[in-house]
């Protein structure tokens, strides 16, 4: 792949029906090669991306096998069966990218607005990410560009005017766009959805109440769940199924079990146990659990680790300190080997869901195919480097220092990024947007369509930087140091040229702008009013902040 | 920030500054000039840590002359971590600030099990094994062996450390374990002997209680401590117990049966070695009429016997000439053991005092008090004369000299109680003898003598002055603070109905109670879907946890609460319990948000704090109580009464076992400081804020309530005395909606500054402190 260059086994089909010629797909730059492996037979294929117009893929999950269908500029339409839906992911990403890169960029903006961004983007990103980066040829990242431009354009805008008018500082800009940044960082990695909370597994075994059959109830997701938080119960279906027995089989045994456990029939357990090895598997406690445990607990927070103190308490020596005060619990002895209490599973089940999955939704299909990807993502996972780990768990400690300290003892300098007072701002903003909203709708008051697109555009443009400068205004407040209060002036200098260009606008009698200016009026008055009380106040307290 | 406190300098690592802090640190300051102990009750939340450390490293960088080394112990070792943690802080900022004359050395220590980075030793399973598994590796006698033959193993990191003599140093800095071990790996020297080499250069030194004040490990670890030292006591309000229990011992018939093991293994290895080596046993006698000072001339690797409790004038003395020889004092053992067998086997309570045992013990077994009193040292020597390395399988002989140590010792102050079961249990039959000490002012003594000032200080020491009553000790210093707080940022409620207006308690007539278990659950179900982030729930006892979330996992009612949280729970299990809480602050971080369930009495309600997002609101189920009606509580009480006068009710209420609870049924009294301080943790600085929740019908009565912490109920409004869930619900969406809001964080706005900065700590430097905060 690291050549630019994806070759897969492939059978080329002329139809759906057709048999199909095996062979290899290479896919280029700009062109598509098929060659097949018997070299004289006559469905060879090359042609460049540009004729493509359209492709379709079989989904994951249907009955049929992986296929990629081409259609041509002329109608005519290539297949291509692939051995697995992996290859056919990368090949299908592959091509949706060259498909994008023929339109260049005026192509690129027209799909934005034909609110076809999310898609673009999701395409580019995938592409970029599955492949090295020597691949990715000059004109995707021209593509990038300009739909980051197109997005943002409007954002752009807004920073030249604050920003580079020094309203504001580049960290206030973006101080109140974290998020933003964040959500475009975050999509680079790919995102699994989480698990639920809840305990699948435990739910209850149905009864029928005239026999004593007892039924459970087994769907992939919850063998997933099984698997992930009982490692050797994989392991074991991994061991035994198909070789030794039966799917079905394993897991009536293991439904067995489960029901001696739950049951608390200590003593039929480990009759039975003693009797049937394979039903002994699902009793005794998890040796891969016990050696996971053991890694974990040498990389914990130091500072709750409680099993150092055990290490380091010579008072609890045996025999040693107070024996029978009354104050400890009497412990309840029992046969520790197979008591697995309802406690422990409800913590490793919590654990199993904050580490999250490492199969996708698509994979849940049969137990084998569960147990299967499992297994995958366990050996990646163990190959992944170790100083990743490390390097994880060294961030982690910087975060508890960082933890330990005390919030508001430290100095002000971020107080500036204060959060916005939400009640003040959202009454204001959901004031804004629904005049904009009702604008537009309303059949009598269609204003903005009458304008002008010119004087539309500067309108909604004042629209935006008005909003941002409340946001700031409001968040401004209350004003705690120096800084916020140099900030509040520059803004309401700011508000006030501001005003004096809507005046000229509002000419037009726009009831938009007459909004604005409300807008704008109502946070300089507040601006004016607790001026005054600030001096007031100076007056009286020397020590008071002005 | 930096200011003065008359002519000492104080370097804080931040830029404001609470003004409970800053009296702390003045009166901090008298008991060190006056160079006397004092007595310090802060509320959590109000950075006492970082306070007490500050002050302190500033003293001692002003008194260059005659510097001053600071013994800083926790109660556990997360703690020690957390408390190290906060001293990196502060000396990053003094050394930034004062260049490298703020250098300091600060090591926390521990033993070999937290410390040893050698993968055969560390891998063993607890500490007396990894204790074992070292010297097998390390003492003399293998080392002097391993040179005669190469295949002999011996400890690379402690060969490597031993080579490198006067040349292993620790740099300047602050050492947690975990950079003690990765220190000890890079320079390939044993973690654990360079440290406690270290902890005699040390400017500052960290570790738990017990290695100042139980005399096993004092005796190694703590005898090079030099005089001007300030010793805290970080949240101390459990020292007593810590003392008493460090000073008691009990013998059961486990424990017989083991000495009786250890004893023949001890004579094979006699009969052995006096066929091969009689000379080292006749040196042994040598050294034996001479006096036990045996401990100078022995090398590092070997110092791991101590007295328990001998004060060092014995030490000179001859030991008795009828324990010297090897053999005598196997007899001697196997007396004791056979006498300690016959008295275990009663049917009746006994309880006796020291000396009538003692005297016992010498008509019947023909033992006199003063070879008691050398058998922990002579037992010793024995197994260091016999090369003995795994000490580990030796516990049981070890705990038999202790108590025959601590017997022949003291004379009053302890008791010797013989049960033969436990009375909450009397069908199982369990007999043990035990001493248990009744005087925490004889484990601290030595402690009070020896240093210029000991500062005990924690959250809540109420009343303050009893704790000078039971250590025995005259404090210069002893204050109370009260936290003043910017806002309302603690919300506590008692909730006494479930929604459906039936009460709620954990008393034993209703605990079992379905309506109960219910009402429960269904505020649990409530809360976790209004509050954010964290929520921790104690419940009275493990077994009581234990039935109540399987009836909730039965009746759905925890399939609704995992709709909305993660849950994860304290096990009796500590490595999975530590795992589960590693968990649950993951899932806070991470914003899924997690319940953890705990026990008022465990491990997890002692000593870890639920601060922040950890623990927005945190609920009590029931009243913790405690089980007064045993014969050590009530030995201890008569005791106290009897030495102290120190009156039963007041001791009760101090360790906060109230109220008799329905005597006719169960005996069962309440534990109100076991409530305080599951709850007290919730709050970590005044930016913080937390509700607490007491579910139970007794706390809305006066009496019950009023036996919280001050700081809490100051918080509790009368309005909040008698809440339904619906009622609790509502008011705590109030008080989240409350403290979602910006707000002044000096407090300038309520008159009273509740944060003080770089200017106003100046003038409160000249005007005197006191008239500005009281």
């Amino acid at each position: 792949m690291s050549s630019g260059q994806v070759t897969k086994r492939v059978k080329y089909k002329t139809s759906v029906k057709d048999a199909g010629t095996p062979g290899r797909l290479s896919l280029v730059k700009e062109r598509l090669v098929f060659r097949p492996n018997n070299p004289n037979s006559a469905s060879k294929l090359d042609m460049q991306f540009k004729y493509i117009t359209n492709h379709r893929y079989t989904k994951e999950g249907s009955n049929k096998a992986p296929m990629l269908n081409l259609t041509s500029n002329q109608g005519a339409s290539y297949i291509f069966e692939f051995e697995s839906y992996e290859d056919l992911h990368i090949c299908r990403d592959f091509v949706g990218c060259a498909n994008l890169m023929k339109f260049g960029h005026k192509g690129v903006a027209e799909l934005l607005h034909r609110q076809q961004k999310l898609q673009i983007l999701e395409l580019i990103r995938k592409f970029i990410q599955n492949n090295p980066a020597e691949m990715i040829c000059s004109s995707v990242q021209g593509c990038c560009k300009t739909i980051d431009y197109v997005l943002h354009s409007e954002l752009q805008k807004l920073h030249q005017q604050f920003v580079g008018g020094g309203v504001l500082t580049e960290a206030e800009f973006w101080a109140t766009r974290k998020k933003l940044l964040e959500k475009d960082a975050n999509r680079k990695a790919k995102q699994r959805g989480g698990l639920k909370s809840s305990v699948l597994a435990e739910s209850k075994p149905f009864i029928d109440g005239r026999t004593n059959r007892v039924t459970f109830n087994l769907t992939p997701e919850i063998v997933r769940e099984i698997f992930s938080e009982k490692p050797a119960v994989h392991r074991a279906y991994l061991n035994f199924v198909p070789s030794k027995m039966a799917d079905k089989d394993f897991w009536t045994k293991y439904c067995r079990a489960e029901y001696l456990q739950r049951s608390k029939n200590i003593a039929a357990a480990i009759a039975e146990a003693a009797e049937d090895e394979e039903l002994a598997i699902f009793l005794k406690p998890d040796d891969i659990l016990a050696n996971e445990t053991r890694r974990k607990i040498r990389r914990v927070d130091p500072t709750l680790d409680m099993e150092t103190d055990q290490g380091d308490d010579y008072s609890h020596l045996p025999d040693h300190g107070i024996f029978r005060d009354g104050s400890k619990e009497v412990a309840e002895s029992g046969n520790e080997l197979y008591q697995r209490t309802l406690l422990q599973d409800l913590n490793r089940h919590a654990a199993v869901v904050l580490q999250g999955t490492p199969i996708d939704e698509e994979q849940l299909k049969d137990t084998q195919t569960v147990a299967e990807a499992l297994e995958r993502s366990k050996q990646e996972r163990s190959t992944a480097s170790k100083d990743d780990e490390s390097s994880a768990d060294q961030e982690r400690l910087k975060g508890i220092s960082q933890a330990m300290t005390i919030d508001d003892l430290r100095g002000s300098n971020d107080h500036h990024l204060a959060p916005l007072w939400i009640k003040v701002l959202s009454v204001l903003t959901h004031n804004i947007s629904s005049t904009k909203y009702n604008l537009g709708k309303k059949p009598g008051e269609s204003l903005l369509d009458s304008l002008p697109t010119s004087v539309r555009d500067e309108l909604l443009h004042h629209h935006i930087s008005i909003e941002e400068l409340m946001k700031h205004f409001w968040s401004s407040y209350p004003i705690t140091n120096k800084y916020l209060n140099t900030k509040v002036t520059k803004l309401k200098d700011e508000m006030s040229k501001m005003d004096s260009q809507l005046q000229v606008t509002s000419l037009l009698l726009n009831s938009l702008s007459v909004r604005l200016v409300q807008a704008l009026e109502a946070a300089m008055q507040h601006y004016d009013a607790e001026q005054q009380k600030r001096a007031s106040k100076a007056r009286e307290k020397p020590n008071g902040y002005s | 920030m930096k200011f003065q406190i008359e002519e000492v300098t104080v370097y804080f690592p931040y830029d404001n500054i609470y003004p409970e802090q800053y009296t702390y640190m003045v009166e901090l300051k008298r008991a060190l000039d006056a160079k006397g102990h004092c007595l310090l009750e802060m509320p959590t939340g109000t950075g006492k840590t970082i306070a007490l450390l500050s002050l302190i490293t500033s003293y001692a960088l002003a008194k260059t002359e005659s510097p001053i080394k600071l013994i800083y112990c926790t109660r556990t070792v997360h703690e020690m971590e957390k408390t190290l943690a906060e001293l990196k802080f502060l000396h990053n900022y003094q050394v930034k600030h004062l260049g490298a004359a703020a250098k300091m050395l600060a090591i926390g220590l521990s033993s070999r099990k937290n410390l040893c980075v050698n993968p055969t030793v560390s891998s063993a399973e607890n500490r007396d094994s990894v204790d074992a598994a070292c010297r097998k590796l390390t003492a003399s006698w293998v080392r002097s062996m391993a040179a005669e033959n190469p295949n002999q193993p011996t400890c690379e990191f402690y060969e490597n450390y031993d080579r490198a003599a006067g040349g292993a140093v620790l740099p300047a800095g602050v050492y947690t374990l975990e950079d003690l071990r990765a220190f000890g790996k890079e320079k390939g020297w044993c973690p654990y002997f360079l440290a406690r080499h270290m902890v005699q250069f040390a400017n500052v030194v960290v570790y738990s209680y017990q290695y100042l004040l139980d005399p096993k490990v004092a005796g190694i670890i703590s005898k090079e401590m030099q005089k001007e030292s300030v010793v805290v006591f970080d949240e101390a309000h459990n020292i007593d117990n810590v003392c008493i229990e460090a000073l008691s011992v009990s013998v059961r018939r486990q424990t017989l049966e083991g000495a009786i093991r250890n004893i023949s293994r001890i004579e094979n290895e006699i009969d052995r070695f006096k066929d091969i080596d009689a000379g080292r046993l006749r040196a042994e006698y040598n050294r034996l009429v001479e006096g036990l000072a045996l401990r100078g001339d022995l090398s590092a690797s070997d110092a791991w016997l101590a007295n328990p409790a001998l004060p060092d004038d014995i030490l000179r003395q001859a030991v008795p000439g009828n324990i010297r020889r090897a053999e005598h004092f196997l007899h001697v053992l196997r007396r004791l053991v056979q006498y300690l067998k016959v008295k275990l086997d009663t049917d009746k309570v006994e309880k006796e005092s020291p000396v009538s045992f003692v005297a016992s013990i010498n008509s019947d077994a023909g033992i006199d008090q003063k070879a008691l009193k050398f058998c922990y040292d002579r037992l010793h020597s024995l197994l260091m004369t016999l090369e003995i390395t795994d000490t580990d399988e030796f516990l049981h002989i070890q705990t038999i000299c202790d108590f025959a140590t601590l017997v022949g010792t003291y004379a009053r102050g302890f008791s010797i109680i013989i049960e033969p079961f436990d009375e909450r249990m009397p069908l199982i039959p369990d007999p043990v003898l035990q001493l248990c000490c009744h005087d925490a002012s004889l484990a601290i003594k030595p402690v009070f003598d020896r240093f210029q000032s000991v500062v005990i200080t924690s959250g809540t020491l109420s009343p303050i002055d009893l704790y000078p009553r039971l250590l025995n000790f005259h404090p210069v210093v002893s204050r109370s603070f009260k936290m003043s707080l910017t806002r309302d940022c603690i919300c506590p409620m008692v909730l006494t109905r479930g929604s459906d207006q039936l009460p709620v308690s954990t008393k034993f007539d209703m605990r079992s109670d379905p309506g109960v278990v219910r009402n429960y659950g269904k505020l649990l179900v409530e809360m976790v879907s209004i509050v954010p982030d964290g929520i921790v729930c104690f419940f009275v006892s493990y077994s009581y946890m234990d039935g109540i979330i399987n009836s909730w996992n039965e009746s759905g009612i925890l399939k609704d609460i995992m709709q909305h949280k993660l849950v994860f729970i304290e096990t009796q299990d500590v490595v999975e319990t530590t795992l589960a809480l590693d968990n649950y602050r993951r899932a806070c971080d991470c914003g899924r948000g997690a319940v953890f369930f705990s026990v008022a009495r465990g491990k997890v309600a002692e000593g870890i704090d639920f601060d922040r997002h950890y623990g927005r609101l945190v609920i009590m189920f029931g009243v913790p109580f405690q089980y007064t009606e045993s014969k050590i509580l009530r030995a201890r009480l008569e005791y106290l009464r009897d030495t102290f006068q120190i009156k039963e009710g007041d001791f009760l209420t101090f360790d906060a076992l109230i109220d008799v609870m329905n005597i006719k049924l169960t005996d069962r009294n309440l534990n109100q400081r076991q409530a305080a301080q599951c709850v007290g943790r919730v709050i970590r600085s005044k930016a913080d804020y937390g509700m607490m929740i007491f579910a139970d019908k007794r706390y809305s009565r006066h009496d019950k309530r009023s036996k919280l912490p001050g700081w809490i109920l100051s918080h509790l409004r009368d309005a909040n005395l008698n809440l339904s869930t619906d009622m609790a619900l509502h008011i705590a969406r109030e008080f989240l909606r409350k403290m979602a809001q910006p707000y002044e964080k000096t407090g300038s706005t309520t008159g009273r500054k509740t944060l003080l900065s770089q200017e106003d700590v100046e003038k409160l430097g000249n005007n005197g402190a006191q008239e500005m905060l009281y």
